[in-house]
C-alpha cells in the first residue's frame, strides 16, 4: 500500500511485485509499471447492484450488530459513505447517530411483549378513529401504534411521492423512519408492484445517494452504474464501451478540466462568437437597421437601401465626400477607441476559431477512423490467414488503441490550450511573459504528439493485408515504434500540464485525470473481482478502512499518488494484456 | 378512495367544543369534499373580532395527503396571499402527518394569525410592510378584519336601519333583494 516511490520520477507507480519485473530490463519497467496500476473501478448492474452495496451494508451490521435494514436506513441517511457514518460513531456515539438518522432500535423481546399483549383486544386506531382487533395494528419502532390499513395508505402516497427512502412514521413530529420490513409487509398485500417499487428506491439509493457510484451516461441507457474506489477524478470505461469522465459525467476529456469543458461546450453551442463577428464587423443602417458590412472602401459606406451613413458613426449623410471628409460631418474622434475595441474582439475570435478548427479537426478525424476499426480488424484476419512469417498482429489492434487514445488527447489539448493561454481563467495567474515561455513549451509537445500521431494514422490504413512479408515488418517497426512515442509523447504533454502549467497556479479548481498509458481504465465486473477472492475478507481490508483518503484534495495537480491496492485483482488484469503492454514491451516478450 | 367516515367523525368531533374553541367545520353542499372552516381572529391580535372563512378541499389521499385550504375572507398577512388567500404553512404542505385533523390544522392557521412568520411569506408585499413599517401593518390589517372579516347579522342589520326609522317589514325587503349589503338596502329605503 505504501510501496510507491517518492523521487524525481514520481509521477509513476512503482511496485515491489515480483511478476512486474520480471523480464523487463530496467529502461522499460518504467513504461510497464505505469500501466500496470491495478484498476478498482467496477461496473455494477442491475444484477449486481444488491451485492455490490451488500459490502457496505455488512461493514455497518458488524460493527453495530444491526440487522440489514436498519444498516441500510443508516447509509442512505449518511449517502453510503461508511467513514463518515463510523466517524460520528466514534465522536457523538451510538444513540446520536441512530436517532440523526430516524433510526429507533429496540430490544428485539421488548419488542415482541409489547406487542403480544394486546394481540387480541380492540384498540383504537388514531388515523381512521376506528377500533381494530389487535392483531391488525402495528406497532413501529418508534413506538407509535396504528392499524395496517392506515399505514398501508400512508405507505401507498409517500413511495408515490418517491419518499420512498426515508418514509416517517404517522405521528406528528415523530421523526423515526419507518421499519422497511414491515413497509414491504404491509404494501406487497395489496399492492405489489408498488412494493416492488420501493424495494428499487431503496437498492438504487446506493447509486443515487452515494458519490463514489455513478451512473453510466451512455444514451440509450446501458443500465450499469460505476463504482469508483477512492479517487472520484478519474476517467473510466464503463462494459457497453463508453468512455466518461467520473467527476462530470461527460465523455472523457483530459487533458481539459471539468470546468474548462463545461466552458468550452457553452462556448461551441451559442453563437456568441458569431454576434461578436457581427457587432464587430457591420453595422446598422440608419434607415433600415439591416447590419451592413464594409467591403472596402472609404467611410462614407451606402446601404443597399440608398442611404448613406458614416462608418465610423453610424449616422446618415449626404452623398458628396471627398478624402478627408464626408459632406456637412464630422466625426473623427473616437475613431481611435472603436478601433482597439475591434481589433480585440477580432482578435479573440481569431483564436477561439484557431483553437476550435483543430479541436474539431480531431475529433473528425477521430470519428473517421472509428469507421476504420473494422476495416483495419478485417484486415488482421485476412493477414493472419497469409502464409507470412510474422503470425502476431497484436501490434495492429494495439497501435489502433493507442491511436485513439491520443486522437482524443489531442483534440482535446486544443480547449485546453485556449483557456490556459487566454485571458478568461488564468489572466492574473501568470505574468504574459511567463505565459509566452509556457504556451512555447507546451505548444512544442503538442506539435509533436500530432505529427506522431498523425504519421501512425497513416501507417495503420496502409493495406498492409497485401504486402510482402518485409514490407508488413517495416510498417509493423514503425507502428510499434510510434506507438512507443504518442504515448510517451502524451505521458509528457499530462507532466508538463500537471506539473509546470496547472500545478503552478493558486486556483485547485482545475484537477484533470491522470493520463494513462493502457488507455482508460476499464471498469471490471463486479462479480469477477469477487468470486476471485472471496468474500468476507475483501470487506474489511486495513486500504479500505484505514486511510483517510479525501484529505489530498487540496492539492491543485491531479498527479497525486494514489496508493496500491494489494494486489488481489491483478489476475482479471493479465487477461488485457495487449492493451496493457507498450509497444516496445511486447516486443521484447 | 377517501376515508369520508373519518371525515364525517371529525366534523362530529369539531361540533362537540365549537362553542369553546370558536372552530366550525361545516360542508359546502353534500359531499364532504368540499368544506368550510370557520376561525375567529386571536385576541391581542389585528385580527381579533373577525370571523375568518376557510376553503377547504379534501383530496383523494386524505389523511394521508393533507387537506387543501385556502382563505376565502381577505386577510392582511405575510404568509397568506392578499390575492388569493393561499396559506404558506408547513403542516399544510411536508410537515402534514395522518395524525393531524382538519380541526388541529385549523388551529395552526390561527396560530399564525397570532404568530406571522415574515422571513418565509407568502405575500412579499405584506411581509416587507410587516418588517419595515409594523404600526403600517397592523393598521392595514385591522382594517382589512373591519371591511372583510366583519359581517354583521341579519337582525343587527335590521335593527340598525329601523333605528333610522324605517319600516322593520320595509327594510327586510330592501336587504334581501340587495343582497344584504347594508348600504344598497339604505338607498333603495330612501329612494323608494
Amino acid at each position: 500500500m505504501d510501496d510507491y516511490l517518492s523521487g524525481e520520477e514520481d509521477d509513476y507507480y512503482y511496485s515491489s511485485d515480483q511478476e512486474s519485473l520480471d523480464g523487463l530490463d530496467n529502461e522499460e519497467s518504467n513504461l510497464q509499471l505505469v500501466s500496470s496500476r491495478i484498476n478498482t473501478a467496477k461496473v455494477i448492474t442491475k444484477e449486481s447492484l444488491l451485492a455490490a452495496q451488500r459490502e457496505d451494508l455488512r461493514r455497518v451490521m458488524e460493527l453495530l450488530s444491526l440487522k440489514e435494514h436498519h444498516a441500510r436506513t443508516l447509509l442512505i441517511h449518511y449517502r453510503w459513505d461508511v467513514e463518515k457514518l463510523f466517524a460520528v460513531l466514534v465522536e457523538k456515539g451510538r444513540d446520536s447517530l441512530f436517532s440523526g438518522a430516524g433510526l429507533t432500535v429496540l430490544e428485539h423481546h421488548r419488542r415482541r411483549d409489547s406487542s403480544s399483549v394486546s394481540h387480541s383486544s380492540m384498540m383504537s386506531c388514531d388515523i381512521c378513529i376506528e377500533e381494530v382487533p389487535g392483531y391488525q395494528m402495528t406497532r413501529m419502532d418508534c413506538g407509535h401504534c396504528f392499524c395496517n390499513n392506515c399505514w398501508a395508505g400512508h405507505f401507498t402516497v409517500k413511495i408515490n411521492e418517491g419518499q420512498s427512502k426515508s418514509i416517517r412514521c404517522m405521528a406528528h413530529k415523530c421523526n423515526a423512519i419507518c421499519d422497511e420490513d414491515v413497509v414491504r409487509t404491509l404494501v406487497s398485500k395489496s399492492q405489489p408492484d408498488l412494493a416492488e417499487k420501493f424495494d428499487r428506491f431503496l437498492i438504487e439509493s446506493y447509486i443515487e445517494d452515494n458519490k463514489m457510484v455513478k451512473w453510466c451516461p451512455s444514451a440509450p441507457h446501458c443500465g450499469n452504474a460505476i463504482r469508483v474506489e477512492d479517487d472520484e477524478l478519474c476517467e473510466v470505461e464503463c462494459s457497453c464501451g463508453f468512455q466518461f469522465c467520473f467527476s462530470c459525467s461527460y465523455q472523457a476529456h483530459s487533458p481539459c478540466s471539468c470546468l474548462m469543458l463545461e466552458l468550452w461546450r457553452k462556448k461551441c453551442h451559442d453563437e456568441s462568437e458569431t454576434v461578436n463577428w457581427i457587432t464587430v464587423h457591420t453595422k446598422a443602417c440608419p434607415k433600415c437597421y439591416k447590419p451592413v458590412e464594409k467591403n472596402g472602401g472609404c467611410n462614407l459606406v451606402t446601404c443597399i437601401c440608398g442611404q448613406s451613413f458614416c462608418w465610423l458613426c453610424g449616422e446618415a449623410t449626404g452623398k458628396d465626400h471627398n478624402w478627408s471628409s464626408i459632406s456637412g460631418h464630422s466625426c473623427g474622434r473616437y475613431q481611435e477607441d472603436k478601433k482597439k475595441q475591434m481589433e480585440r474582439a477580432k482578435r479573440d475570435l481569431y483564436r477561439y476559431m484557431h483553437y476550435h478548427n483543430r479541436y474539431k479537426a480531431h475529433m473528425d478525424s477521430s470519428k473517421l477512423e472509428d469507421k476504420l476499426r473494422d476495416t483495419i480488424l478485417e484486415k488482421v484476419t485476412i493477414s493472419e490467414k497469409r502464409q507470412l512469417q510474422l503470425k502476431d498482429f497484436s501490434w495492429v489492434t494495439n497501435g489502433l488503441h493507442r491511436l485513439f487514445r491520443s486522437r482524443r488527447v489531442l483534440s482535446y489539448s486544443y480547449p485546453f490550450a485556449f483557456y490556459m493561454f487566454g485571458d478568461e481563467l488564468f489572466k492574473d495567474e501568470m505574468s504574459s511573459e511567463e505565459r509566452e515561455i509556457k504556451q512555447n513549451l507546451f505548444e512544442d509537445q503538442q506539435q509533436q504528439l500530432e505529427a506522431n500521431v498523425e504519421k501512425l494514422s497513416k501507417f495503420l490504413e496502409e493495406p498492409f493485408e497485401q504486402f510482402d512479408d518485409d514490407k508488413v515488418m517495416q510498417i509493423r517497426i514503425q507502428v510499434i515504434n510510434l506507438s512507443v512515442a504518442v504515448d510517451t509523447l502524451c505521458k509528457k504533454m499530462f507532466e508538463c500540464i500537471e506539473n509546470d502549467l496547472l500545478g503552478s497556479l493558486q486556483l485547485g479548481i482545475h484537477n484533470i485525470s491522470p493520463y494513462r498509458s493502457k488507455g482508460i481504465e476499464r471498469a471490471s465486473d463486479f462479480y469477477t473481482s469477487r468470486s476471485s477472492k472471496e468474500a468476507v475478507g475483501e470487506i474489511c481490508q486495513p486500504s479500505n478502512c484505514g486511510t483517510s483518503g479525501r484529505n489530498s484534495e487540496e492539492t491543485s495537480c491531479s498527479s497525486r499518488k494514489r496508493p496500491r491496492k494489494d494486489g488481489s485483482h491483478r489476475n482479471s488484469q493479465t487477461t488485457l494484456l495487449d492493451l496493457n503492454l507498450p509497444a516496445a514491451a511486447m516486443e521484447r516478450k | 378512495m377517501i376515508d369520508f367516515s373519518r371525515v364525517q367523525k371529525e366534523l362530529q368531533d369539531c361540533d362537540k367544543d365549537k362553542d369553546a374553541s370558536g372552530i366550525r367545520v361545516c360542508p359546502k353542499s353534500d359531499s364532504l369534499t368540499r368544506l368550510t372552516g370557520t376561525i375567529p381572529g386571536p385576541i391581542g391580535t389585528p385580527y381579533e373580532g373577525g370571523t375568518f372563512q376557510i376553503d377547504i378541499t379534501i383530496p383523494d389521499g386524505y389523511p394521508f395527503e393533507p387537506p387543501k385550504m385556502q382563505f376565502s375572507t381577505k386577510v392582511w398577512h405575510p404568509n397568506i396571499s392578499s390575492q388569493s388567500g393561499a396559506i404558506c404553512l408547513d403542516v399544510l404542505k411536508d410537515q402534514w402527518s395522518p395524525a393531524l385533523t382538519l380541526k388541529t390544522a385549523l388551529v395552526s392557521i390561527q396560530a399564525l394569525l397570532s404568530a406571522p412568520e415574515p422571513k418565509d411569506p407568502q405575500d412579499a408585499v405584506v411581509a416587507e410592510q410587516y418588517m419595515k413599517n409594523y404600526q403600517v401593518f397592523v393598521s392595514t390589517a385591522r382594517y382589512w378584519t373591519e371591511t372583510f372579516a366583519k359581517n354583521s347579522s341579519l337582525d343587527e342589520k335590521v335593527k340598525r336601519l329601523v333605528e333610522m326609522g324605517f319600516g322593520d317589514a320595509q327594510v327586510r325587503t330592501a336587504l334581501e333583494s340587495s343582497g344584504g349589503d347594508e348600504n344598497v338596502a339604505l338607498e333603495k329605503l330612501c329612494s323608494g
